[in-house]
């Protein structure tokens, strides 16, 4: 590892909660601070009449120095003995969530500031279940401002115990939690005499403990077709590697299409003959058969390509100013494809700061709610779910062509499965009403097959029941096939020309000595 | 992959990106060590050919071992160069005497303007950085500017995950910015590593150097005995002293640049 690489760090958390003089301390202390900008600094606030402020190095607009508020995301740069940083300021401002998010989904860590005195509060906690959104994993909390309340233990111990809490529903584990007063300087670059009952590093040596997020080189070869050149009597698809790595000769598939080749070369400009390319690198790739593919086919292993999704479930954060809707079109971007896409379910509308469900089956998600939804696709677009690969399984939403949301893949869903038998889904969509679980296979002819999701079986698991009403026979036994094979309880009852099914996961159940002979299946 | 192929695989990012999205581009090249290492990554991005035209817009007040420098490298690397100037504003007497705001938007931004309009461009790669100002620093990598210049900078849309927006209005130019994320001393480091050749101006002569490049009157060189490109960068290792110290457009009153920049500046 390169210790010298670079780390990108966000700092969010509520508004006046000290991020932008967190920064200016940062800077300060690390010797980072070039003396005509502290000049430059000291001379506009003296205009003004105020005393020297260090959010002034962020807030560099003037209604942001007027308002004394962070407006836009912004960047600058320090370095510490072991590294360079930039360091990205977040708005705390509800109304500039966006900014805040653009900030955040190009960090490597991040810092969630929250104020000693005024505690954990919306923004706080709107900012970490962001972060978990966007799948931000190095955090170290700051509780700031412990000047203001001299500096006591228990103060910060309470604070640490409800952040720490909070942090744990939206799971993210913080690597540290540093109590620290920016204003003052106290565990910023040094140990603060002011806190002895304190032993955990500074806010600098925390920071210099992360590492930059790391290529996807050790996950499979996920290749975007980006563009395609005909240059030079060659036709290049070029793109970036996001996962993995590709050789000349490896044999390789495209999704969605399916089509298949082999890799003739790997282009880069001024290198004959590169040998590979790796998660990272922007290059041209040439195939042994002319495919003509375009934009948003990705490439992987022959063997491992991701779906061809005809629909998705995700977890998505809603910026638009008009609510997003049920039943409405919008245009999904991942990776380089994207497509024109029906916002079909919305199992649940979610308060962005408390976690609460505002609504289940909802129609609409408000500006900074955010939701559990299901998108059908208009035509079919690689996916892979974010757990698998991040790089393929993120997204924008856009509505009249501009970002109005965002979010991660949990679960796809592709033509792929079974070729002559129905497809029936069992999702987290038909399970969220507590009694409304129900299925009706009674017009259902023809054979049907089970397409069975892992948040399917995890609502089971917590309880819940689903009603299954049948047809035939046949039925029955695809049915106590598919509760064999995933430990579900199962109860059957004749009824009418057909029957009914419940089913639900099977706990451990003591059965009597005596009674050796269960239900038949 | 190091931290200079990261910003290197980033930029030609979004090269190909533009590329993909807009007809019109052209690329505005300043003669300066940003926009020239932009050139450089354009290169890359296309295997070795520059697919849009150069706009060099000349202020009259250049220096002249600049424009020595521009047709040099414009004619070893086969770039197809536009350049630009607002003779009107000339013709006038336009110079920073007359006041350096009403200079620097006369003679850079409508200058610009005019060459925009003219060749119908819709979509202008500029070498800008993040860590030369507060005002760049809020930049996004795709920003719009409507029909009259201006950029909307208090409701910029959001852009996460490379995803930009990249669809706009018909009136509606947008400046690509693909090194909003270097800093100066990463664009001398990639000039070190790449050996890209860079104006003369920049290396120390007599104890001086130009650290930044401008027009001639509102520009002045800092004290610096760094003859080489691995000088320069060791000279910014330790450096207090901003990039920008020299321009006086940056100085001559608070907020300035950000005024400037908001009607169109680049």
């Amino acid at each position: 590892m390169d210790v010298n690489d670079t780390l990108r760090i966000v700092i969010v958390g509520h508004v006046d909660h000290g991020k932008s003089t967190l920064i200016g301390r940062l800077f300060y202390d690390t010797g980072s601070l070039p003396e005509e900008r502290y000049r430059e600094i000291e001379k506009t606030c003296r205009e003004q009449g105020r005393e020297f402020e260090f959010a002034y190095l962020m807030d560099a607009l003037e209604e942001e120095r007027e308002h004394n508020i962070t407006i836009d995301t912004a960047q600058t740069f320090f370095r510490t003995a072991k590294r360079p940083y930039v360091i990205i300021d977040a708005p705390g401002h509800k109304e500039f969530l966006k900014n805040m998010i653009t900030g955040a989904a190009a960090a490597d860590a991040a810092i969630l500031l929250v104020d000693g005195a005024e505690g954990v509060q919306e923004q706080t906690r709107r900012h970490a279940y962001i972060l978990s959104l966007l799948g931000l994993p190095q955090v170290t909390v700051a509780v700031n401002k412990l000047d203001l309340v001299g500096y006591r233990r228990e103060r910060f111990r309470e604070i640490e115990e409800e952040i720490r809490r909070f942090l744990g529903s939206v799971g993210i584990v913080p690597s540290y939690i540093v109590p620290l007063s920016a204003r003052e300087g106290d565990n910023i670059a040094t140990k603060s005499s002011r806190m002895p009952w304190y032993d955990g590093p500074t806010l600098l040596s925390a920071l210099d403990s992360f590492s930059p997020a790391r290529e996807a080189t050790g996950l499979p070869l996920r290749f975007p077709v980006q563009d395609v050149y005909v240059w030079g009597g060659k036709r290049i698809y070029a793109g970036r590697v996001e996962s993995g790595t590709v050789r000349p000769g490896d044999r390789v598939a495209f999704s969605p299409t399916g089509k298949f080749s082999l890799v003739s070369t790997v282009e880069k400009w001024n290198r004959p003959d590169c040998p590979q390319a790796s998660a990272g690198e922007c290059v041209g790739i040439t195939l042994e058969d002319e495919l003509f593919l375009e934009r948003g086919e990705v490439m992987g292993a022959r063997e491992n390509v991701p779906a061809a999704a005809r629909e998705v479930s995700a977890s998505i954060f809603w910026l638009g100013n008009a609510p997003l809707r049920l039943n409405q079109r919008y245009v999904l971007k991942l990776a380089t494809s994207e497509s024109e896409v029906t916002l079909s379910a919305i199992p649940e509308r979610i308060n962005s700061s408390t976690l609460e469900i505002i609504e289940r089956h909802a129609d609409r998600v408000e500006n900074l709610e955010v939701a559990n939804v299901t998108f059908t696709l208009h035509r079919p677009m690689a996916v892979d779910t974010f757990e698998e690969n991040q790089r393929l399984g993120r997204f924008v939403v856009a509505e009249d062509a501009f970002v109005a949301g965002g979010g991660i893949v949990r679960e796809v869903w592709s033509d792929t499965v079974g070729a002559q038998a129905r497809v029936i889904r069992l999702d987290v969509r038909l399970m969220t009403e507590p009694d409304g679980n129900f299925v009706d296979l009674s017009r259902e002819a023809g054979p049907i097959e089970f397409d069975l999701s892992p948040g399917f079986l995890d609502r089971l698991e917590g309880g819940e029941k689903v009603a299954i009403r049948l047809r035939t026979a046949d039925q029955l036994e695809t049915l106590a096939r598919l509760a064999f094979g995933h430990r579900m309880g199962f109860e059957f009852r004749r009824e009418g020309e057909g029957g009914k099914v419940v089913l639900f996961r099977e706990r451990p159940v003591r059965l009597p000595a005596a009674e050796e002979t269960g239900p038949v299946i | 992959m190091d931290h200079l192929d990261a910003l290197e695989n980033q930029s030609i990012y979004i090269f190909r990106e533009a590329f993909r999205k807009f007809k019109d581009l052209a690329m505005l090249w300043s003669i300066g060590k940003d926009s020239t290492t932009l050139l450089w990554l354009a290169r890359k991005a296309f295997f070795g050919r520059v697919p849009f035209p150069l706009v060099h817009i000349d202020t009259n007040f250049k220096h002249p071992r600049m424009i020595a420098y521009r047709d040099r490298m414009a004619r070893e690397w086969g770039v197809d160069l536009i350049v630009g100037r607002n003779e009107e504003a000339l013709c006038a007497g336009m110079e920073p005497a007359k006041g350096r705001f009403q200079c620097c938007n006369a003679l850079k931004t409508q200058g610009l303007q005019q060459i925009l309009e003219k060749h119908g461009f819709k979509g202008v790669f500029l070498g800008i950085r993040r860590d030369e100002e507060g005002s760049r620093a809020k930049e996004r990598v795709f920003s719009p500017r409507d029909k009259n210049f201006e950029w909307k900078y208090k409701d910029q849309p959001p852009e996460l995950w490379d995803q930009f927006n990249t669809s706009f209005g018909p009136e509606t130019h947008v400046r690509i910015h693909p090194l909003l994320s270097w800093t100066e001393l990463d664009v001398w480091e990639y000039i070190r590593r790449e050996q890209v050749p860079v104006c003369d101006l920049y290396f120390a002569r007599d104890g001086k150097r130009y650290r930044s490049l401008g027009c001639v009157p509102c520009n002045s060189p800092i004290e610096s005995k760094a003859g080489s490109i691995a000088e320069i960068v060791e000279e910014l290792k330790v450096t207090k002293t901003p990039e920008r110290a020299g321009r006086a457009q940056d100085h001559e009153a608070a907020y300035m640049m950000q005024k400037l920049r908001s009607l169109g500046y680049m």
